[in-house]
């Protein structure tokens, strides 16, 4: 009884590899998955020539005698202050819109195209489906951000240089009086970056595949993924609103930045961390719940 | 049923992390207070009204509001902004039964007048040129003590944040050259914009300005009243008071809150510090 209750376990851990196999080369077979990274691409050549023809424009001919403090210090804008602004304008509008896409399709394409159902005849349960299926996006994700944070320190050192990571209170609302990272320190909290954003993108990628779930279109799935994200954006923004913001998950998403304050606040990050970590697992359980009891009748 | 099992463990997990790891609320009473320290103390306050009325400089009725509050917590030296002229100042000097002597700052383009007032009979009033507009500083000495104290009342430009910046930077300048010979201190109204979170813009031009105005202050002196909060109407700290970086201590840091009569969208904010 022991040996075949470990040969079930064996054999479903076995199809959940084969699953996770079968998605991740239709991920990289996918080509949006190209054109997200190439519009990344296109979105840091633009943020660059915006940084150059800002600083021409703010630090020549007369405005040199307004703008003789421009820069407080000559390294205020080197590659790493360029990498961090690319990647906070960047993160907030941008990632999601192609997380959503990658999540958003998931059930909903297979559903479309009419071959959900042929997988859900075979030998797995819709659980292990949706688990991997979220891996899947997770993983994208994770490429996702990762490819636009080593692309931006890239071409920061290339184009303008590294040095320590100046930041001053006012723009991206980091700190309150001047600061500064030491270089190698700085780009260990790209790293941290790296991993606290994917795990705040995880709630958008749980969203979108609770929508693709919902809607058997995945324009529709998409869409809707990102005007619940940007609603909620948009409305936290908005004095009016000040009461619920807090209860909004766009605000619990913001705690990725943290790690790019001087002294990283860990127990709040911590804390935004679990609400994500709750929104996302909460979304995954419903996402399951529904898909075990729908009807597929594509 | 495994993995639904693991990711509602799992789910638990992240509620008992998310209220084990929160933060307890601040207390809203932003002010903080320390213990006594009777070196030095000093206080800057707006008394005009908010932009939506008439006349948003100070009115006349209010001065006895102002002098009162001024009687009631004896700062040796105050910084006023917005006055309409030096006939009011007269009234309010009046108003505080000759225990401070003042002064208004020259007119500029403006209609409004920054002002010091100071217990010491024997202080000085300095006018100082500022990036097209003026402000004022007194040199006195508090007491008996020995220190040449130099209070500069400032008032930046209320809407546009190049002003404000160029009015910055010539203001420290002059501060930093007397910086050598007297304990410089810079009280008023900065108007810095500097919470850009909850500005609809991503990044503007104006708030790097104000960042880069105030964190230029910040190479040379000290934001005494940070721990204080907001001093404006609509969540903003826009007045402020400037000291030495190298002062031994700070007592009470208050933004008095119930001092604001009429229409006045600013709040006294008053800092003591031992020299």
């Amino acid at each position: 009884m022991a040996n075949n209750s470990l040969r079930a376990h064996v054999k479903v851990n076995w199809n959940m590899f084969i699953l996770l196999k079968l998605e991740l080369e239709k991920l990289f077979r996918a080509k949006s998955f190209y054109l997200s990274l190439t519009v990344l691409a296109a979105f840091v050549a633009l943020m660059l020539w915006g940084f150059y023809t800002y600083a021409a424009r703010k630090t020549g001919g007369k405005a040199v005698e307004q703008f003789k403090y421009t820069y407080e210090s000559k390294q205020y804008f080197n590659g790493l202050t360029f990498a961090l602004y690319s990647v906070l304008f960047s993160f907030t509008l941008l990632l999601p819109i192609f997380v959503s896409m990658s999540a958003g399709s998931q059930i909903a394409s297979e559903a479309r195209s009419g071959t959900l159902r042929m997988i859900c005849t075979r030998p797995i349960s819709r659980a292990s489906l949706i688990l991997s299926k979220f891996l899947v996006s997770a993983l994208h994700a994770a490429l996702l951000l990762t490819f636009f944070i080593v692309l931006n320190l890239v071409v920061g050192l290339i184009f303008v240089g590294w040095g320590n990571l100046e930041l001053y209170p006012g723009p991206l609302n980091l700190v309150d009086a001047p600061g500064k990272i030491m270089r190698d320190e700085a780009l260990m909290r790209f790293a941290y970056a790296a991993l606290s954003g994917t795990w705040a993108l995880l709630v958008i990628v749980s969203l979108a595949l609770l929508c693709s779930v919902v809607f058997d279109s995945p324009a529709q799935a998409v869409v809707m993924t990102i005007a619940v994200y940007l609603a909620l954006y948009i409305v936290g923004r908005v004095e009016f609103f000040d009461q619920l913001r807090p209860y909004f998950f766009t605000t619990d998403m913001d705690f990725w930045r943290d790690v790019f304050k001087p002294d990283i606040p860990w127990q709040s990050l911590w804390h935004y961390a679990c609400v994500c970590g709750a929104y996302t697992i909460g979304l995954l359980l419903t996402t399951l719940f529904i898909f075990e009891r729908k009807d597929i009748v594509t | 049923m495994w993995l639904k099992v693991v990711l509602l463990v799992l789910f638990c997990l992240m509620i008992v992390g998310a209220v084990h790891f929160a933060e307890p609320r601040e207390p809203e009473q932003r002010s903080s207070s320390a213990e006594d320290i009777h070196s030095l103390r000093l206080l800057t306050w707006n008394i005009g009204y908010a932009e939506l009325e008439d006349d948003t400089r100070a009115h006349d009725k209010d001065l006895p509001a102002v002098a009162e509050l001024i009687l009631r917590q004896e700062p040796d030296a105050v910084a006023l902004q917005e006055l309409t002229g030096n006939a009011q100042l007269k009234v309010l000097l009046g108003l505080l039964n000759g225990k401070y002597r003042g002064a208004v700052a020259q007119q500029g383009n403006g209609d409004r007048f920054e002002a010091v007032l100071v217990k010491d009979i024997e202080a000085k009033f300095i006018p100082i040129a500022a990036g097209g507009r003026f402000a004022l500083g007194a040199s006195f000495q508090p007491g008996s003590d020995k220190h040449e104290i130099l209070l500069l009342s400032a008032h930046a430009d209320a809407f546009n944040a190049a002003q404000r910046r160029i009015y910055t930077e010539a203001l420290i300048d002059w501060a930093q050259s007397r910086a050598q010979s007297s304990e410089v201190f810079i009280a008023g109204d900065f108007n810095f914009e500097l919470k850009a979170a909850n500005q609809t813009n991503l990044y503007t031009d104006n708030v790097k300005h104000d960042s880069e105005s105030y964190s230029h202050i910040l190479r040379y002196f000290r934001d005494l009243g940070r721990a204080a909060g907001d001093t404006a109407i609509n969540d903003r700290r826009i007045d402020y008071i400037f000291g030495p970086a190298k002062l031994k201590q700070t007592g009470r840091v208050e933004v008095l809150r119930d001092a604001a009569v009429g229409r006045m969208d600013h709040w006294p904010l008053l800092v003591e510090v031992e020299l």
